[in-house]
């Protein structure tokens, strides 16, 4: 029944959106990019071993303490009865971009960061900041905190959605009358039910954190850098010779990505079957109060490094001289401000309407085909997972290859080619949502409304819709802040013409000038938020008048 | 000013000053022919979009340009312009010959050369504007041979400069005169001294200027690289290995840019910047983005000098507007609000004695700031660029490790 459903043009044309041009682009890619010189040139680089480890290494190793974190978050809550406070912990810093919480964490965790200037001189004795390699340090530590940070984040929600899919209640209830305490019970029993179901997800975070420059320019090594963003620098370098070099390197990129996936595949089996066999051991371990404890504490470090970073982005933005250790800045230039409203107007109007555009195309294109999917849980299955595959693929491989096309095609800088780009980031998203929300309207509503008369189109717009209302209002919220955040697609596809939030952010991290990148920062962090405030205050409202309907 | 043996340079000019002289009534009438075909020409104009005060300059110019010629300049901010250059060549690639989307680059040095040898430019041109005239070609042969490279009028300088130490005067209080007493300071003060990382613009520059003051023979450096680059160089890398160890994070981490420099003076974490324009610092504390009290210095050797062009890719759909834009910006009016540092305070190119009355008038209103040094006595000529190449290949593979 799916098969013939995949063929409905509603749900073709959703799918063709998100597959046709990722598909063409890394073809293009391929085409371009396998050059044997070039290749050999890109293995010649000083430093190349280091560059590729350390995207593999901070990659992998936030891709699993992320994981884990995600797990005892909601483990505990779902155990103790604070799902829904975890949402709300958890749904700023998810909305809050990469590139800003770089740019935010840099500011508070470099030596002249927030977080020294707190305690000194008065605790620590430095009247000039210490000579500490912390940011951009060589192990990759601060990259690894900043996506762990937001990783962290986007993992619970993944497995909180996979909860709806699992009888949870029931099986924590079995493992407690065996006597497990609530975390062991949810690892044994429930844990790695969910892991199969965010399989995707879970690939998707491991393969943008081995790929991203998002986080790597603000936060990552500097010498060498990560290997993203040595590509990156070889995107923008004049010698046509490395140029080629960058295109090969993309290939590079893309065989680690899918060599690390096939790992983490591989070593999820494995967790499995130890998780298996430690229910087994029928062990009952005590100390499940000390690890709530400590992940409690865990949670506010998190929670405050997010929000002492978008506190550091304002101050840093505004802040005249701020010598080091003074906390707050001693003097705000007007001219600063008046700048940062001049600069950031043009920026914000495009980065509203790409946004704008980006939320209200992918919910047009996705309710039609969840309207489809709305009786198969298997399409709707099949459906997101091939939305999903964009979100494997480095960013960077597919991308120049789309570059290429737009070029050929004369349309690359144009408005209509960054919003396709966006659109392959938000659809997965969209559909996240819609699909399952749709799915889940009991039929019978619509049912009487047609035993009344009324044609097909009035019943979804009169009792389809409200029904819908509050998951379209968060889906637009999600797809809003997908493509605020969005700086490669938006580079790429925009030609440089197209200038958003996230580009100049980029763009500012990028030079070092954390200032500029600061002022940027705050349109990042600002959009996304104020979205999601206004999807949840206008949900409230829609249903203030209507307690009792199914949500 | 240092004597300069560069032929090609004088004989563009005496050729430039030939062409002027003959044909200068046809040139109006061709001037006046471009300026129509400019009308309601846009023009993208790809210039590094880092810095607010040259971005407002920028704008400023849009709309002087808007409502003298029709012109509609559009400021498309790059982080490098290498990824013009890129573009630019990618759209050769594609095979788009005309309609490109670049039409006017703030450019030189490398990025100049790899589209001049590629043939990726419109003209020559530069020759022609009006505005030619007035540049200071003979006084500052920095105008007319970009990084060793004969400019051959595919670019039209637009600003001048030298390179210059900025420092905390509290903290180094005797001016190192060469690198001898840089490295002195350095090791007395760890931690406290950095550069931007090669190959950045400053980075590969500082490169060049210790070279050459370390350097005896300085005119062999403009000539390509040979087999004696381990030989010369030798005394650059023994100076960096010594200083690397007792700079900002023992040298495994650098500043990405120059502004990411200025950003760490001007929180504390340096006590010194580099940058190409003198008036930085004085138009950094002005803006309130610096503190009070900043030095500045050139070594005794001589400063590395340095132009900036505009130039025209070959597939530019508004040749004509890009032309009327480039004029403008090399007039007086607009050369003289470069300088000024309320605005943005880079150095003009035009030779300033060149002027009439009237046009120096905006010249004599500057405003100077007590950061800003005096002009550098001794200019130092930029290596051959093969030099620059190596130089930074050769600091990526001793000190990525």
């Amino acid at each position: 029944m799916h098969r013939s459903l995949l063929t409905r043009p509603t749900v073709s044309l959703l799918l063709g959106v998100s597959i046709v041009p990722t598909t063409a682009g890394l073809i293009a890619a391929l085409w371009f990019g396998l050059d044997a010189g070039a290749l050999a040139r890109v293995i010649a680089t000083p430093g190349i071993g280091l560059s590729i480890g350390s995207s593999l290494w901070t990659g992998c190793i936030a891709t699993a303490v992320a994981l884990l974190l995600a797990h005892l978050a909601v483990g505990l809550a779902a155990s103790g009865n604070w799902r829904r406070r975890l949402n709300s912990l958890v749904l700023p810093l998810l909305a809050m971009p990469h590139l800003a919480i770089g740019i935010g964490l840099a500011l508070v965790l470099a030596p002249s960061g927030v977080l020294l200037r707190l305690l000194s001189p008065w605790a620590t004795g430095f009247e000039l900041p210490p000579d500490w390699l912390i940011v951009n340090d060589t192990g990759g530590i601060s990259l690894i905190a900043g996506l762990v940070l937001k990783e962290t984040c986007f993992l619970v929600i993944a497995l909180a959605a996979a909860l709806a899919q699992v009888p949870a209640e029931k099986l924590q209830a079995q493992s407690a009358t065996l006597g497990y305490g609530p975390l062991k019970g949810w690892l044994a029993a429930i844990a790695p039910a969910l892991q199969q179901q965010i399989r995707l997800p879970l690939a998707a975070v491991l393969v943008f954190g081995i790929t991203n420059v998002e986080m790597a320019i603000p936060l990552g090594p500097g010498l060498p850098p990560t290997f993203s963003v040595l590509l990156w620098r070889w995107f923008t370098d004049p010698d046509p010779a490395i140029h080629a070099q960058a295109y090969a390197g993309t290939l590079v990129l893309l065989v680690f990505s899918v060599a690390a996936i096939a790992v983490a595949g591989g070593l999820g089996r494995l967790g499995r079957k130890c998780l298996i066999a430690s229910a087994q051991s029928g062990q009952r371990r005590a100390a499940e109060t000390a690890v709530r404890r400590a992940f409690g504490g865990f949670l506010i470090v998190g929670w405050a490094l997010g929000a002492l970073s978008i506190i550091a982005i304002g101050l840093r933005a505004i802040a005249g001289p701020w010598r080091f250790p003074t906390l707050l800045p001693t003097s705000r230039s007007f001219t600063t401000l008046q700048d940062i409203a001049s600069l950031t107007a043009g920026v914000g109007a495009t980065t509203l309407a790409l946004a704008g555009a980006t939320a209200l195309v992918g919910i047009a294109l996705v309710l039609p085909a969840a309207e489809h999917c709305r009786q198969s849980v298997t399409a709707r299955r099949q459906v997101g997972a091939w939305l999903f595959l964009p979100l494997l693929v480095p960013q960077m491989t597919f991308l120049f290859g789309v570059q290429v096309l737009l070029v050929r095609l004369d349309i690359d800088g144009t408005f209509v080619a960054v919003l396709w780009s966006h659109l392959i980031f938000a659809l997965p998203y969209l559909w996240g949502i819609l699909a399952p929300a749709r799915a889940a309207i009991d039929p019978r509503y619509e049912q009487v409304a047609a035993t009344l008369g009324v044609t097909r189109s009035v019943t979804w717009l009169t009792v389809t819709a409200p029904l819908l209302a509050r998951s379209m209002l968060l889906a637009l919220a999600l797809a809003f802040s997908v493509s605020v955040a969005l700086y490669l697609p938006t580079l790429f596809a925009g030609a440089g013409r197209v200038a958003t939030a996230a580009t100049e952010a980029a763009a500012a991290a990028g030079s070092g000038n954390l200032r500029l990148a600061a002022a940027h920062a705050i349109l990042l962090a600002v959009i996304p938020l104020a979205a999601f405030a206004a999807a949840f205050t206008g949900g409230a409202a829609l249903f203030r008048q209507r307690r009792g309907v199914p949500r | 000013m240092q004597a300069r043996r560069r032929t090609p340079g004088v004989v563009v000019a005496l050729l430039a000053a030939v062409v002027f002289a003959s044909y200068g009534k046809a040139q109006t009438q061709d001037w006046d022919a471009v300026v129509d075909e400019a009308r309601g020409q846009t023009v993208y104009f790809n210039a590094w979009g880092g810095d607010l005060a040259i971005n407002r300059y920028i704008e400023w110019a849009a709309a002087r340009v808007r409502e003298e010629y029709g012109v509609e300049l559009r400021h498309v901010r790059v982080t490098d312009v290498a990824e013009s250059v890129t573009r630019i060549i990618a759209e050769r690639t594609a095979g788009r010959a005309s309609g490109g989307s670049v039409d006017l680059l703030w450019i030189n040095g490398e990025n100049f050369a790899a589209l001049k040898r590629a043939g990726l430019l419109f003209g020559p041109w530069a020759m022609q504007m009006p505005n030619a005239t007035r540049v200071n070609w003979q006084g500052n042969p920095s105008t007319m041979t970009d990084g060793s490279l004969a400019t051959d009028g595919f670019e039209l300088p637009w600003g001048t400069a030298a390179l210059t130490f900025f420092f905390d005067a509290a903290r180094v209080e005797v001016a190192p005169k060469n690198p001898d007493e840089l490295l002195a300071w350095i090791e007395r003060h760890p931690g406290r001294f950095s550069y931007p990382q090669p190959p950045s613009f400053l980075g590969s520059a500082f490169l060049k200027q210790m070279l050459l003051a370390l350097s005896e023979t300085k005119q062999r450096f403009d000539a390509p690289v040979a087999d004696d680059f381990d030989a010369l160089t030798l005394p650059l890398w023994r100076w960096l290995d010594r200083a690397h160890k007792s700079m900002w994070r023992r040298g495994r981490l650098f500043p990405q840019s120059g502004p990411a420099q200025r950003d760490l003076l001007a929180i504390g974490e340096l006590d010194w910047m580099l940058s190409y324009n003198p008036a930085e610092a004085s138009r950094a504390i002005r803006q309130g983005e610096m503190h009070a009290g900043i030095g500045a210095l050139y070594f005794d050797a001589g400063a590395l000098a340095n132009s900036h062009f505009l130039a025209i890719p070959y597939n530019s759909g508004a040749t004509a507007g890009a032309r009327v834009v480039a004029n403008f910006l090399a007039s007086p009016e607009a050369q003289a609000r470069k300088a000024d540092e309320r605005y943005w305070g880079d150095p003009t190119v035009l030779d300033l004695d060149s002027l009439g009355a009237d046009e120096h008038a905006y010249f004599d209103v500057l405003d100077i700031g007590p950061a800003t040094p005096p002009p550098a006595k001794r200019f130092l000529a930029e290596p051959h660029p093969s030099w620059t190449t190596r130089l930074e290949q050769t600091w990526l593979e001793r000190y990525v490790r």
